[in-house]
This record gives structure tokens, sequence and C-alpha cells, in this order.
């Protein structure tokens, strides 16, 4: 399994990128990371790890800034290592990417090298939290930070085919992430996508439970796919995150340094922790893309890699893109074609 | 070669783009349709456009054809983008 991995990406690149390819392989020695980056800072990285020979290495030249517009630096940019990554995922040089740099230009870089899938003109990220009661797949996590209420049912689509394959339910229960549980709960635009995705998803086999609340992501509530726009998405992904950090603080300030309560507080937040969930996945289009936080350590890019290896494995691109097909199919049957929704990308 | 292609194909090529990426029905889409007013189409999805649509006549004219990033902004309808590219082939 070959996985192009960002050499340039994120706060801490390359270093942290690096030590995540090689702590990937420790983990599996089938796996082939490769680093896309300009050869000499790779060389310079790999040589002061003594692991020359263990990483393969493709050249790419420029890198794109966390400032920098997604779509324009990324078309601008033909040697930017996420679009080489991308492309050498598309001819077949690796079966997925990895980056934790720009989630706009990993977006931009897989959507214009990979193409689309039917029934997505946005490709949302989707994170699978592990809350309390069961799975929850959360969607967009910020890959389109405005989303109107046609790009929220597509988004609901999308969440329900992922949810279909990678948590095996047969009707996901899909929600709207709002304020309040009532229908009348939430802003214009939550207010119109609550119609749009009760139409979207009409008789499919899926069901939409109406709208949830933040705390049902990490609890578990009614809904096995949250849906929401991907700075909502993006706000209450970090909130979770941080409450995690702000209680490990607690609890030393309480407990001090005892081994054991601490044992026990990573035991229990585990699956939650950014270190080891691994990243974010790209729905909608055709080939695996993972993203990771800005701020990733090696142990984060290790597991966003192990993460891009397991979508290869389990099919997830084209068994999405056949549940996303039926859907659609089935959608467009009785309703006829879609809105176009308006968005903006950051 | 670059004579081989009328300006109605160059037009069908980029209205083909435009339906695609906007997940739109061909039809709807006409030379006065405005990217912005009628498509509602952000930044992402022109440029996405233009990258289907330069892929597209590149391999029909088996040579180089780019469209100016700084030009993007200033094709407000479908028509004068397929315009725009007849003129640069």
């Amino acid at each position: 399994m070959r996985i192009a991995v960002d050499l340039l990406g994120g706060d801490h690149a390359p270093d942290v990128v690096v030590d995540g390819a090689l702590l990937a392989l420790d983990a599996d020695p089938s796996l082939v990371p490769v680093l896309v980056g300009p050869i000499d800072i790779a060389a310079d990285a790999l040589a002061a790890r003594d692991a020359r020979d263990r990483v393969e290495v493709v050249a790419a030249s420029q890198v794109i800034e966390m400032a920098e517009h997604p779509a324009r630096a990324v078309r601008a940019k033909r040697d930017a290592t996420v679009r080489v990554a991308a492309r050498l995922v598309h001819e077949g040089g690796a079966d997925a990417m990895v980056s934790v740099g720009s989630t706009g230009a990993t977006m931009a870089a897989a959507l214009f090298t990979f193409g689309r899938v039917t029934g997505v003109t946005r490709p949302p990220l989707a994170i699978v939290v592990a809350a309390a009661a069961h799975p929850v797949v959360l969607l967009d996590v910020g890959s389109t930070v405005e989303a109107g209420p046609g790009l929220l049912a597509q988004f609901a689509l999308a969440g329900a085919a992922y949810a279909r394959v990678r948590l095996g339910l047969e009707e996901p229960r899909v929600g709207l992430l709002s304020v309040g549980s009532e229908d009348v709960k939430g802003d214009d635009t939550r207010k119109a996508a609550y119609d749009a995705i009760d139409a979207a998803l009409g008789e499919l086999p899926a069901r939409f439970v109406g709208n949830v609340e933040g705390s049902d992501v990490p609890l578990g509530g009614p809904a096995d796919v949250v849906v929401t726009d991907g700075l909502t998405g993006n706000v209450l992904l970090k909130g979770l995150e941080g409450m995690l950090t702000r209680i490990a603080h607690g609890l030393t300030a309480v407990a001090g340094d005892d081994p054991v309560v601490h044992r026990a507080f990573r035991k229990a937040t585990a699956a939650l922790d950014a270190d080891t969930v691994g990243g974010a996945i790209l729905l909608g289009v055709d080939g695996v893309a993972v993203v990771g936080h800005g701020a990733s350590n090696a142990g984060a890019v290790a597991s966003c890699i192990h993460a891009a290896a397991q979508a290869v494995t389990d099919g997830v691109v084209p068994n999405v893109t056949a549940a996303l097909a039926d859907l659609v199919a089935r959608r467009r049957l009785a309703a006829g074609p879609p809105v176009m929704p308006a968005s903006v990308t950051t | 070669m670059a004579d081989a292609l009328t300006a109605d194909e160059v037009f069908e090529i980029v209205r083909a783009a435009v339906a695609r990426v906007l997940e739109i029905d061909p039809a709807t889409v006409s030379r006065t349709t405005s990217f912005a007013a009628d498509l509602h189409a952000d930044s992402l999805a022109l440029v996405e456009v233009v990258e289907i649509v330069e892929g597209a006549l590149r391999a029909r004219v088996h040579g180089n054809f780019e469209i100016d990033d700084d030009d993007i902004e200033d094709l407000e309808t479908v028509g004068a983008a397929a315009d725009y590219a007849v003129a640069r082939l």
C-alpha cells in the first residue's frame, strides 16, 4: 500500500511529517509512505533519522501556504506538494494521499485531479466520532465553510452513503446540526436545509431524524450522521478536542501526576484523541484523500496515514460512489434534478 | 489541430464542463447564462471549469492551451468564456 504524504503540509513540517511516516511504517511494515516534496529537504530529514532507505520520495518544488486562495494556488502551482501527491494517486503511483496542510488546497487538488463523483459538487470532509452510544459520522468538518440548503442536502446524501459503507448501516439516521431539536430552531439556512434534507432523503434507505444538537455528536444521540457546514463542523470538532485537553489539565490540577488517573483518562478518551483517530476523509472525489490538523504531531500524521490505508482496503471510494449513485438515482427519479447549491470555499 | 474545432464545438465543451461541475442539465446552460447571477458559481467552481476546459481543449488541439488566471473573473457568461477560448486557440 503506497500512501503519498505531503511533506510540507502543516505547522510543523517537514519534521513531524517524516516522523509520522516512520511511525506509520513501524506499526505497519507493509505500508510504503511516499514523501512528496523538495528532494533536498526530504533527504536531509531522512538522513538525520538514518532512514534514507525506508521511505520513498517524489519531487515537488512548491508549497501552498495556509493564507493563499486554495483553488487559485493549486491551479497556479502545478508542482505544489498536494497537486503532485494527487497526481501520483490519479496516475497509479500511490493508492491514497495524506496532507496536514491547507484543507482547501487539498480539497481543490483532489477535486481537480481525481474528479468528482455523481451527486457531489463540493466534497465534504467527514470524520467518524467514537461517540458514547454509537459511532457518529460528522460532516462537513472544514471543506466548505458556507453551505446553502442544497449543499447541506448533498452532504446528507454523501454522509448517508458513507455511513452505509463505513458503519455497515442499512438505513442510517441523518440529523441536521442546529441549536435545538425542534424543527423551527436555527437560522434561515438551517430552516431551509431541514426541508431540503427531508425532501432529498425522502423514501431513500436513510432516515432524516430532524435537528440534533452539538452534544449529540460526542454522546451519540438520535443520528448516525450529523450534517453541518464546514465552519460549524470545524468549530465543533476543535471545541471537542479542546475540551479533552482542558479536562486533562483539570485532572493534573486535581490528581497531580498520578499515573493511574492519567492512564485511565487516556484510555477513556483514546477513541476521541486527534492523535489516534486519524484525519478526515474527503467524500465525493474519485480517490482517497485524508486531511489532518495543521497542528498535527507525528502521531496524528501516522494516524492519518493508517486511516488512508484503511480507506483503500475498505474500498471506501468505490463503495461510497456506488451507494451515492444509488441514492442520487432514486432521488432524481422521485424528485427531479437537484437545485444548484450556493457555496463558498475557503 | 486548432482549426478542426468550430466555435460551436468549443461552446459545447464549455457547456459540458459547466454542467459537470455544477451538476446541472446542460440544456439549461446557454450562451447568456451568467456564472454568478444564474449559476451561483463560486471561485472554486470557476477554476474547476477552467481546468476541465483546458484539459479538453488541449486534448483536441494536441497542443498547449491555457486560460490566463487574471482573466477568469472577467468571464461573466458561458458564451463569453467560449468566445475567449476560441480566441486563444
